[in-house]
């Protein structure tokens, strides 16, 4: 019998062999198409395409539904979204692991270490995407489940570092410190944050001083513009700030410059106001500007250097210095006064009208 | 007193006695301890001292609070710490419970007894074996309202004291913790002379320890500038100047003042003088603008002796940098006669001092409290 059979296989096989030479495998791998064909099997896949479709891609979809499968404990189901965020949050895909994380959570699993761990992954997730009040308010959902969750303290540190909140950077890191007095991050982090604190207390201390500064400053301005009886024209103060009760009258909002040059009044070292001027010569239209006429110096004197030689706009060649006339427009009365252009600034900015 | 009296004395002071004796009899050793013939009397008692401490147990508050100030006042004289040692593991439970309603007079009492080298160890030992550690002392200290019926500033110079056992600079300067960083805020507390004082005066005995310089200066410690706000003042500087100086110095309001206390004063001048004893700390000491702080600190000085620690440091800053061999100058070793000669100059220097005070020395710093 055994020889039957034997000689029964061997025939077989020699047919199957015969058959094998010349037919083609149907299930195959087209030659042409292979690689797009390998990627599409589960197990070769290199990378997990971002949508599975399950007409494009039944394995993988199968596959999917076994994992995520509504069946399975909640615990079970939650782990499973814990390990997806993870792997999306080694590529650094941070949005996608939010949502798993996310997911993880829903499952409201009654294991309360997975859900603080799940709380304390996402918030490391919102992190990275600097979303810090979000991962702060992670943590203090994860710490609820486990006070002493040290990863969750750590995070929350770095959060309130970034978001410059000093004092309570360096509270974390020390009740951290409590739970373990050596864990090298939080002794580094509230070092870090310690002296961004102190720097900040500098940084405040110096602008408070510059503005100290340049408010006395300006008020020894408005004394020397009050003490040579100059009157200014009145801004109507749009912001509260006057300065005193005693200056009140006039605003510095009129003093700094709106012109483009963006200069302003100011006193030099001998005591002398030095004011920006602006020339317009109505009939072309044009303009000249001095940033700093010295207020004893005279017109005629600036107006013979401006016009020591004609400016190209004037066509008729008639602006001289000796032909010219000044004047300055009070612009409440709305009127006209010509100056002498032998007077100094000063004499003209005195001008009682 | 005579030791019958005394007999009598201690009979009520028991805590079964009928209250109102008790009282009289606690208010009555208070008394005695008030002066220096009283204390003498009965430090060296071990039967008032046991007596005192079991009172400390008592149910009436007067009671209880006489019996610890007496007990503070005799604390001040070595002799009585043979006794009182014994007693040390319930004080230092005391001490770290935050609902004990005496833990200031307990923390007093305490930071006297550790003033002596040799109870000072008892003490560390104590707590060793009681798995109270340093940390948990440091902890206390640092936690405001940790006992809402005792503000614990003792707690200063109790650690001050322990100090100065190389242990405890050895745990409090553990580089992979973050302790000695949590008491440099206190250079500055105003509310507390004692516990600024203990602060300042743990850490200029830390800055014995030369091999943790480099690290204390480092910005993971950053420790000068917290030794020289409290020396600074409100005076400007032109801003390059300014800007050398570390963070906390730069751009202080005008209404700055310095420390009041010129023994705190001196304590810190001490420790910043400590961290110049080698080069490379001195090297950072002087890159750090201390110069600045200490000239103007020595022109507003008006303390003899701390003018004096003042000049000395100054001297060190602008000096020339010691030969090679002499690097580290706590560890430069002066030949006899050199030592001899110094010793005297030193002398003389005291002696003229003192001529021109005509006061005599001050007197240490209290670490010891003493009750009325």
């Amino acid at each position: 019998m055994e020889a039957a059979a034997g000689q029964a296989e061997e025939a077989a096989l020699a047919s199957f062999l015969d058959r094998a030479q010349t037919q083609r495998y149907a299930g195959g791998f087209n030659p042409e198409s292979w690689e797009q064909e390998f990627d599409k099997i589960p197990m070769f896949m290199k990378k997990s395409p971002a949508e599975i479709d399950p007409e494009q891609n039944p394995d993988l979809a199968c596959l999917q539904s076994i994992i995520f499968d509504e069946d399975r404990s909640p615990e079970e189901q939650a782990n499973t979204y814990k390990n997806e965020g993870n792997e999306y949050f080694k590529e650094k895909n941070y949005k996608k692991a939010v949502i798993s994380y996310t997911e993880g959570l829903k499952k409201k699993c009654s294991d309360q270490d997975l859900n603080a761990v799940l709380y304390t992954n996402r918030a490391a997730a919102q992190f990275y995407l600097g979303n810090y009040r979000s991962a702060l308010s992670d943590v203090s959902a994860a710490r609820k489940l486990k006070p002493n969750h040290l990863k969750a303290i750590i995070r929350g540190a770095l959060c309130h570092l970034e978001l410059k909140n000093f004092p309570e950077a360096m509270a974390w890191c020390e009740e951290g410190l409590r739970i373990d007095s050596k864990e090298k991050k939080l002794v580094e982090t509230r070092a870090k944050a310690d002296r961004l604190k102190r720097a900040e207390q500098r940084d405040a201390r110096k602008a408070k001083l510059k503005e100290k500064k340049e408010q006395s400053q300006k008020e020894v301005l408005l004394t020397a513009i009050k003490e040579r009886n100059i009157k200014l024209f009145l801004e109507a103060s749009k912001e509260e700030d006057e300065i005193s009760d005693g200056l009140a009258e006039m605003s510095l909002n009129g003093l700094s410059s709106d012109s483009t040059t963006g200069t302003k009044v100011y006193l030099d070292d001998n005591g002398n106001l030095n004011w920006p001027v602006l020339f317009l010569y109505p009939e072309y239209g044009q303009t000249d500007f001095i940033s700093a006429f010295h207020e004893d110096s005279r017109f005629i004197d600036h107006i013979q250097v401006m016009f020591a030689e004609l400016p190209p706009w004037d066509s008729e060649r008639k602006y001289h210095p000796s032909n010219l006339e000044l004047y300055f427009e009070d612009e409440a009365r709305e009127e006209m006064y010509q100056l002498n252009t032998e007077n100094t600034l000063l004499q003209v900015l005195q001008h009682q009208r | 007193m005579d030791e019958e009296q005394a007999r009598e004395l201690l009979g009520f002071l028991c805590l079964d006695t009928r209250p109102d004796l008790k009282g009289q009899a606690t208010g009555y050793v208070l008394g005695l301890t008030g002066s220096a013939e009283g204390r003498t009397l009965l430090a060296g008692r071990p039967d008032f001292l046991e007596a005192l401490l079991l009172l400390t147990g008592d149910r009436s508050l007067a009671v209880v609070k006489d019996s610890y100030h007496s007990l503070i006042n005799l604390s001040v004289a070595v002799g009585s710490h043979r006794v009182l040692a014994k007693e040390l593991p319930v004080l230092l439970h005391r001490l770290l419970d935050s609902g004990y309603a005496f833990a200031d007079q307990v923390c007093t009492l305490l930071s006297n007894l550790s003033r002596e080298e040799g109870t000072c160890r008892q003490v560390f030992q104590a707590m060793q074996e009681e798995g109270l550690g340093l940390a948990q002392v440091v902890e206390v200290f640092c936690t405001e309202g940790y006992n809402k019926k005792a503000a614990l500033h003792y707690v200063g110079p109790l650690l001050s004291n322990l100090t100065q056992l190389p242990e405890t600079r050895e745990f409090l300067l553990d580089r992979s913790r973050c302790v000695v960083q949590r008491l440099l805020p206190y250079t500055q507390y105003e509310a507390s002379a004692i516990r600024r004082g203990g602060v300042i005066g743990t850490l200029r005995n830390c800055c014995f320890e030369y091999k943790y310089h480099e690290w204390l200066l480092s910005p993971e410690v950053d420790l000068l500038p917290f030794l020289l706000l409290p020396l600074a003042g409100p005076e400007e500087f032109p801003e390059a100047e300014m800007e050398r100086l570390p963070v906390d110095l730069q751009y202080l309001p005008p209404d700055k003042q310095r420390e009041k206390d010129p023994d705190i004063r001196k304590m810190l001048l001490e420790a910043v003088m400590l961290l110049t004893a080698t080069k490379a700390g001195r090297q950072l000491v002087k890159e750090k603008g201390t110069y600045l702080v200490v000239r103007e600190l020595h022109q507003w000085e008006t303390e003899p002796d701390v003018q004096a620690a003042c000049k000395k440091l100054i001297q060190v800053l602008i000096g020339d940098e010691p030969e090679p061999g002499m690097e580290n100058l706590l560890e430069v070793k002066i030949p006899e006669d050199v030592e001899e000669r110094l010793q005297h100059l030193d002398r003389e220097e005291e002696r003229q001092q003192q001529e021109t005070q005509s006061k005599g020395p001050g007197a240490q710093l209290g670490s010891s409290g003493r009750s009325r």
